[in-house]
């Protein structure tokens, strides 16, 4: 019986090897001598041609092209080196790839025939603490043509790509879906290598050829640090790249590769009309080659054992205890249940009893235990609908029970949140259970329950938290949710991702969580209203500052949607061909 | 007969003499006007440096530079940090400027635009992000009005203290 198309790991999960600078240079010995795999034939687009590159910040390369798979380049005027290198072609626009043998350096060029523009990405690794991590600098220039001036203009940085999203299928078998809803990230989803689940995020440059055609790239920062570069044609929906770096097992990736796609739709912008700049998160003044604002989360998130998390809550817990500009647009609280009696009943866990003693305050006991007094607060979101939290204190995990409880129907969902999860004890997990109310005045239904939903899939919604505070959600998989945090002029800057659900409570009612797994470890529960545009959300985390819940409450705008839902409908085996 | 109307010396000390008596006469008279427009001209040379002032402050709040020179105690001119910058607002009240009866002491009253900037903190992982990408900071700008009181000593004016009202 064939295998599933899930890895054993997740991205974020993979302990990627750190190689050292010596494992990386024997691994790309043999590829610097061949030049990159190619599923096609190589183009001869070049064979026996030279080409001189003057690049704007002074880089120059000289190349002799000996036929489809070898050339010799000289940089800036220096010695000439043979290499291998793979070429391909899209319209007029060559890509060709190689590496500088004896280093852990080689150049990716992309010239495009018609207007002489070229622009080259030196690439090399061992330029970052994970020396596996591909560092990337871009020079922009052009071809010398003998006789004749330079030309003017140049491929330039942009935001004509954010918005866009694509299903491509490399010649190669891969499968992906990437959307460009950042002008400084992207967001990718391995289809076919690590069956689609989870969407991830990477620091991605965006460059114009002209109008159709675009150059795009990606670095797998925080993961194995691969590098992919290819230039699309979002016309016609073709691409032709190439691909750099180590995968999990450190095996050198080193392909040029051709793609066809399909578009998948066009999100909103939201930078001023006119702005089409590029470059939209600058490094810092004065930072030095290839350098880049990448989001590392992992590194700072404090890593806690069990025994710490323990001792750390017990002394250091707090609940809806002081504005968060995450709450800056909070709608009212209500006090909608003090006063009342209730149970809820989980299919899949506990049976809840609770007693609501004011606004803020109730008692609840599980499976018939003994009463434990908690705060609480609640939120209607639609009429007869309430969203509350509150933490269980006493519980070996420190859980928190994010509840949206429908009173008209007699259904409830709980986003179970818990510690001492087994990467990081302080990194939240989640149970989603389903069930129902019981109290006095209303009959449960017996078989109707809340359930998973895909009528989120593909949607980008933004949210306003509080001035100056602002994200996008991109809800790329049933299981994904990521978030885009804007520049001040609007551009979508730096992107992440983690697991998310989405539960159905009503038409245009939605309850979804993110966990910020290797990153935050926040568990975000939010319950989205498509009608009003307002969420009502509670965050559950726990840091070197203790265990807390927190609200939450934005503004949303609709960003669009991807038509993404064929992509992850369960097929027989065999139907996918 | 030709009359000699040769001026001598001796006429113009006649002269002077003559003369000296109406102005010995009009002496307390001509103090009097310049005290008059002494009177009058003060508040407006007081007015005028009040202003040199005011806008002496706004050149240093909005170019970053230190304002304690500026202040009679120095310790006053520390400002809420999230201040960037201060603009007239052309649109609001007409700037007024109140001198107390002994002169040594005013009270201003500016319409302007605060520009103010404020750390989102990295309390949250949208902060934190925000941060990382070189903002993290929120920017707003509000009509305000800004009231200050000046004190003159030593024949120099220097601010007392400012702050900001809504408008």
């Amino acid at each position: 019986m064939p295998g599933t198309p899930y890895p054993k790991l997740q991205m974020h999960r993979i302990a990627y090897t750190k190689l050292t600078p010596q494992q990386i240079l024997a691994r790309l010995g043999p590829a610097a001598t061949s030049g990159p795999a190619s599923a096609a034939p190589p183009s001869d687009a070049l064979a026996g041609k030279q080409l001189r590159i003057v690049t704007d910040k002074g880089l120059t390369l000289a190349y002799r092209f000996n036929g489809t798979r070898r050339l010799s380049v000289a940089e800036n005027g220096g010695r000439s080196v043979d290499a291998g290198y793979g070429a391909l072609t899209l319209d007029d626009v060559v890509l060709f790839s190689h590496l500088i043998p004896g280093t852990q350096r080689g150049y990716t060029v992309v010239v495009d025939r018609e207007t002489n523009q070229a622009t080259v990405f030196e690439l090399w690794f061992s330029g970052y603490e994970d020396n596996r991590e591909v560092q990337r600098e871009i020079h922009y220039g052009y071809v010398e043509q003998p006789g004749q001036a330079a030309p003017a203009g140049r491929h330039a940085p942009t935001n004509r790509v954010e918005g866009k999203g694509f299903y491509w299928r490399q010649d190669t078998g891969t499968e992906t879906l990437e959307f460009y809803p950042s002008a400084a990230y992207s967001h990718f989803v391995e289809l076919s290598r690590t069956g689609g689940e989870l969407g991830f995020s990477a620091p991605s440059d965006y460059v114009k050829i002209d109008d159709d055609l675009f150059i795009c790239t990606r670095t797998e920062c925080e993961f194995s640090g691969t590098f992919t570069l290819y230039v699309m044609d979002v016309n016609r929906a073709q691409q032709v790249g190439v691909r750099l770096g180590f995968d999990a097992n450190d095996a050198l990736d080193y392909y040029v590769f051709h793609g066809r796609g399909e578009w998948l739709g066009q999100i909103a912008q939201f930078e001023k009309f006119g702005d089409t700049a590029g470059d939209v998160v600058p490094p810092p003044a004065g930072a030095g080659k290839g350098a880049r604002r990448i989001y590392r989360p992992l590194k700072t998130l404090p890593k806690m054992t069990k025994a710490e998390v323990d001792a750390l809550v017990a002394v250091k817990t707090k609940v809806f205890d002081k504005p968060s500009p995450m709450a800056g647009n909070r709608g009212p609280s209500t006090g909608w249940l003090a006063g009342k009696t209730l149970t809820l009943r989980y299919d899949n866990g506990p049976v809840m009893d609770y007693r609501f003693d004011d606004a803020e305050t109730l008692h609840w006991r599980k499976d018939g235990g003994g009463w434990t007094q908690a705060r609480y607060e609640a939120w209607e979101s639609m009429p007869g609908v309430i969203l509350f939290g509150h933490l269980l204190e006493g519980e070996p995990n420190h859980d928190g029970h994010m509840i949206v409880a429908d009173f008209d129907y007699g259904l409830v969902t709980c986003f179970n949140g818990y510690l001492n999860t087994p990467y990081f004890a302080n990194e939240a997990g989640v149970k989603t259970l389903f069930g129902v109310i019981e109290m006095e005045g209303l009959v449960p239904p017996k078989y109707n329950r809340h359930h998973f939903t895909d009528e989120m899939l593909g949607r980008a919604v933004s949210w306003n938290y509080s001035p100056g505070l602002t994200s996008m959600h991109l809800y790329s998989t049933p299981h994904t949710v990521s978030w885009i945090i804007f520049t001040d002029s609007g551009a979508g800057g730096l992107e992440w991702s983690g697991p998310g659900a989405f539960v159905k409570i009503r038409e245009g009612l939605y309850f979804l969580y993110w966990l910020e797994e290797a990153c935050n470890g926040t568990l975000g529960t939010v319950l989205v209203n498509l009608r009003t545009m307002h969420d009502a959300g509670i965050g559950y985390h726990c840091g070197e500052e203790g265990l807390s819940l927190g609200q939450m409450g934005a503004h949303a705008r609709h960003a669009g949607r991807f038509d993404i839902t064929r992509f992850y409908q369960l097929k027989t085996r065999g139907d996918a061909a | 007969m030709t009359t000699e109307r040769a001026s001598t010396r001796r006429s113009f000390v006649k002269g002077g003499a003559l003369l000296a008596a109406p102005l010995a006469v009009a002496a307390p008279a001509a103090a009097m006007a310049q005290d008059q427009r002494s009177t009058r001209l003060a508040p407006l040379e007081d007015e005028a440096a009040i202003r040199d002032l005011h806008q002496a402050w706004l050149r240093r709040v909005n170019s970053g530079e230190d304002t304690a020179g500026l202040f009679a105690d120095p310790r006053r001119a520390a400002f809420e940090d999230r201040l960037r910058g201060v603009v007239a607002d052309h649109t609001g009240a007409p700037d007024a400027i109140e001198l107390a009866r002994d002169g040594l002491s005013a009270a201003g009253r500016f319409a302007c635009i605060v520009e103010t900037e404020a750390d989102l903190g990295e309390d949250c992982t949208l902060a934190q992000m925000a941060h990382a990408q070189g903002g993290g900071f929120i920017r707003q700008s509000e009509r305000r009005v800004l009231n200050a009181d000046y004190v003159k000593t030593k024949g120099v004016w220097a601010i007392a203290k400012v702050g900001f009202a809504a408008t």
